[in-house]
């Protein structure tokens, strides 16, 4: 089985941002019902210090854990807002996981990206239906460790969990927040998807499709 | 947009470098992030105050440093919480060896990102603890009151903990009194205009002409219910009921009244809903110990305001009559 090289993770983070960039002003409507539609300029805005911090990794340094390392601690230190500490864990929680590794074979990538996932559970202590980010990660490391146990391609796999991301995505628009700012919304925060939801979709969307190579 | 601003971008550290040439006498700033202390901090053998949150809520945060009040503050973005480095850094420059006690609303963004910096001072040996304010009883039912917001009455707790400190109080102490002003304090908000965000220059929600939204949180999120305007000794009576049955306020109470103005409410109309409050409170014979009125915590221009009310004790009495000499709030 063939690994996905640290140079793949790191390119990601380009992409990240700019599909972070191309989708900011629509982050900003969905997080307008909650009150005050700033999302997309807080997650671009600590995106941006991302790919500062990334292209200031040392070049000859391959450690993906480092760099999850190091792009966590950029989130945490510089983005505030409620999605600095929870984006931040996330990296930090699948640094850990992939410490010392060039490159990630794919159990192996199922294994950090359940440390990410968890990571946002953990601190912002969401379950599945709160209405957060964790609806559009849950289903998506749900899909990625359900192909990969069914014995499917990696490309395959990366395909469904993106979908998968989208589809948890939808989903928020019908639930009813408990977590978080739009939770004192009530019935009011039925009929408008997430915007943490939203912003992890478009992570997902563009890393996945990083780690695939395609020129999507 | 019609802001009198610059570039949407460079608007706090603009905002601060005019705010610390304003009052070199009272503050200072950090070098290594954006925190503003007093100008003394660390001030020795006192527990430091450290409060922050997002921008946009001037006179909060930043106007409550000085004595007797505040001794740090860690300055967000417009209406989003500052990260946990600042925090940090915050708790680091004010800590003169008594701990430092954390003020704070509850937002999930200010309650992680607090909470994380407290971890991490912890583990270098700082004491700290912290104090969640959740006044705002329009923003989650009784008996849910860990998922209500923060509002103004956090400038309550902020005189309080202030008053007490500069008394030598240890953190302890301090803890106790704090939680004891969130547990007696109560607030709501209405407003009838919402304020553009600068950042994006849209308004942080839409209302019709002749609408109101009661029970609206302080970054314009929605509260229970969008109604036809009302007058001012109408809207007054409602926000007056909700707060006075939620604690409830008794007869023979002693109260602090905070009428705060949400950014571009005349004072004039704050007047004319305080003279309604101490109508309702003169009939339920509730009396009012001191009455503060005027812009304590806006939400940049909006339009509407707050009552806040806090039952005192004889401690917090001595402690809200306690002079202060903060920026934007000096008592005798």
């Amino acid at each position: 089985m063939e690994a996905i090289p640290f140079s793949r993770f790191k390119e990601a983070f380009t992409r990240i941002l700019e599909n972070l960039e191309r989708h900011r002003e629509e982050l900003n409507d969905l997080d307008a019902p909650i009150g005050d539609s700033d999302h997309g300029e807080s997650v671009c805005r600590a995106f941006a210090r991302v790919k500062e911090a990334v292209d200031a990794f040392p070049e000859d340094q391959k450690d993906i854990g480092a760099l999850f390392t190091a792009v966590g601690k950029t989130i945490l230190f510089s983005g505030g807002a409620a999605m600095g500490p929870l984006y931040g864990t996330a990296f930090l929680d699948a640094g850990k996981v992939a410490l010392g590794k060039s490159s990630l074979t794919f159990p192996e990538f199922v294994e950090v990206f359940a440390a990410f996932v968890e990571g946002v559970r953990r601190r912002g202590k969401a379950e599945p239906g709160d209405k957060t980010m964790y609806d559009t990660l849950y289903p998506t490391l749900l899909a990625l460790k359900g192909a990969y146990e069914a014995g499917e391609p990696l490309e395959e796999a990366l395909k469904k969990a993106k979908e998968a991301a989208r589809l948890g995505m939808e989903s928020t628009k019908g639930m009813l927040a408990k977590r978080g700012r739009s939770s004192r919304l009530g019935e009011r925060s039925i009929g408008h998807i997430d915007p943490g939801a939203a912003s992890s979709y478009f992570i997902i969307e563009a890393w996945f499709e990083s780690l695939m190579g395609s020129s999507s | 947009m019609k802001k009198f601003i610059n570039r949407p971008e460079n608007l706090i550290e603009e905002m601060l470098e005019g705010f610390v040439k304003a009052h070199p006498d009272k503050v200072r700033r950090l070098e290594t992030e954006r925190v503003l202390v007093r100008k003394d901090a660390p001030v020795k053998g006192k527990v430091g105050i450290v409060t922050g949150g997002g921008s946009g809520h001037k006179p909060a945060f930043i106007g409550y440093l000085g004595r007797g009040l505040v001794d740090a503050v860690a300055v967000g973005d417009i209406f989003a919480a500052p990260p946990v480095s600042r925090v940090y850094e915050a708790i680091k420059a004010v800590h003169s060896g008594q701990g430092v006690l954390l003020c704070l609303g509850n937002y999930s963004g200010d309650v992680m990102n607090f909470g994380m910096a407290k971890e991490l001072a912890e583990a270098e040996g700082i004491p700290v603890e912290h104090i969640i304010v959740n006044d705002d009883v329009a923003s989650s039912p009784k008996g849910r009151e860990e998922n209500r917001r923060g509002v103004a009455g956090e400038v309550v707790l902020w005189k309080v903990v202030g008053a007490l400190a500069e008394e030598g109080a240890d953190l302890p102490k301090l803890k106790e009194v704090g939680e004891r002003v969130v547990r007696n304090t109560r607030s709501m908000g209405v407003a009838h205009t919402p304020c553009i965000l600068p950042t994006t220059g849209k308004p942080s929600f839409t209302i019709g002409e002749d609408e109101m939204e009661i029970g609206v949180g302080h970054h314009g999120e929605p509260g229970i219910q969008r109604t036809k305007m009302m007058s001012a000794d109408e809207v007054t009576t409602l926000m007056m009921e909700a707060i006075l049955e939620d604690l409830p306020f008794r007869s023979g109470d002693e109260v602090l009244v905070l009428v705060n103005g949400l950014g571009s409410t005349p004072l004039l109309e704050m007047y004319i809903a305080f003279r309604r409050i101490a109508e309702i409170l003169t009939e339920r014979n509730i009396s009012i110990h001191r009455t503060y009125i005027g812009e304590f915590f806006t939400s940049l221009e909006m339009g509407g305001f707050s009552i806040t009310l806090t039952r005192l004790d004889d401690e917090l009495k001595r402690l809200i009559d306690a002079p202060c000499d903060g920026v934007h709030f000096v008592q005798h």
